[in-house]
């Protein structure tokens, strides 16, 4: 088990995540969630499958995942979080949408 | 129209979330998160558990979305055909990303015992749209 490759790119990736988007959407999204482990579990998920895609496809994840188009769509998904969260607050309240049910 | 059955414990969270923050000091978690407490309301309470994958699949799909082809990725890529052990690479990388967001969400609800809830969504929109910028930004340079 070559333990300083581990240490190695452990600290590598913590150093550049610390402060980092997805970090500090994790701050925003965590300290105005009501689910704040629902956005812990979402975000590691979401971070470790894409480190894992680029561990398994490697040079091919910019083929796959046309690095412009698929950041637009993030950007879109960051502006519609934002937007919700300063104009209803507690934007996935979901008693406000329960009761259209 | 009536709002939802006043039975629901999602009023109770709301209500939770306007008490003075004096009070939030010491009760951190337990204030407002739905914890291993509150398991036991979210397998009754079906539109808490709706709520709760609403929140994991935006955050995951956002997240993903946002850091798919970043810098972090490309950290990881390098190394790992560097040095061809691409699972230890991913262990540690793995390891880091977990740790950097339990940190983050441990500081958002750091914040969260701190500041009222408005400015904590006031501040968390305004910090949104920041990153949403910063991605244009890197759109915008081709990145």
């Amino acid at each position: 088990m070559d333990w300083s490759l581990i240490g190695l790119s452990f600290a590598a990736v913590f150093l550049s995540e610390l402060g980092d988007k997805s970090q500090v959407a994790a701050i925003a999204l965590g300290g105005s969630s009501k689910y704040p482990k629902a956005v812990f579990f979402g975000t590691s998920a979401a971070l470790l499958t894409a480190s894992l895609i680029g561990v398994l496809i490697g040079e091919g994840t910019a083929t796959l995942f046309p690095p412009q188009a698929v950041k637009s769509v993030a950007a879109l998904g960051f502006l519609f979080m934002g937007v919700r969260l300063l104009w209803f607050g507690d934007g996935e309240d979901d008693g406000a949408e329960t009761t259209n049910e | 129209m009536t709002p939802a059955p006043a039975a629901s414990p999602e009023d109770q969270d709301l209500s939770t979330t306007e008490v003075p923050p004096s009070h939030a000091d010491n009760s951190e978690i337990a204030n407002e998160t739905p914890g291993p407490d509150s398991e036991g309301d979210i397998s009754v309470d079906s539109a808490g558990l709706k709520g709760w994958w609403k929140v994991f699949a935006s955050t995951y799909v956002t997240i993903f979305l946002a850091e798919i082809g970043d810098k972090t990725q490309v950290t990881t890529l390098l190394m790992s055909a560097e040095s061809h052990k691409p699972w230890l690479v991913f262990a540690g990388a793995g390891t880091a990303l977990i740790c950097t967001s339990l940190l983050g969400v441990l500081l958002g609800r750091w914040l969260a015992t701190r500041l009222k809830p408005r400015t904590l969504e006031v501040g968390a929109g305004i910090t949104l749209l920041i990153i949403t910028i910063g991605l244009g930004w890197d759109i915008f340079q081709g990145i």
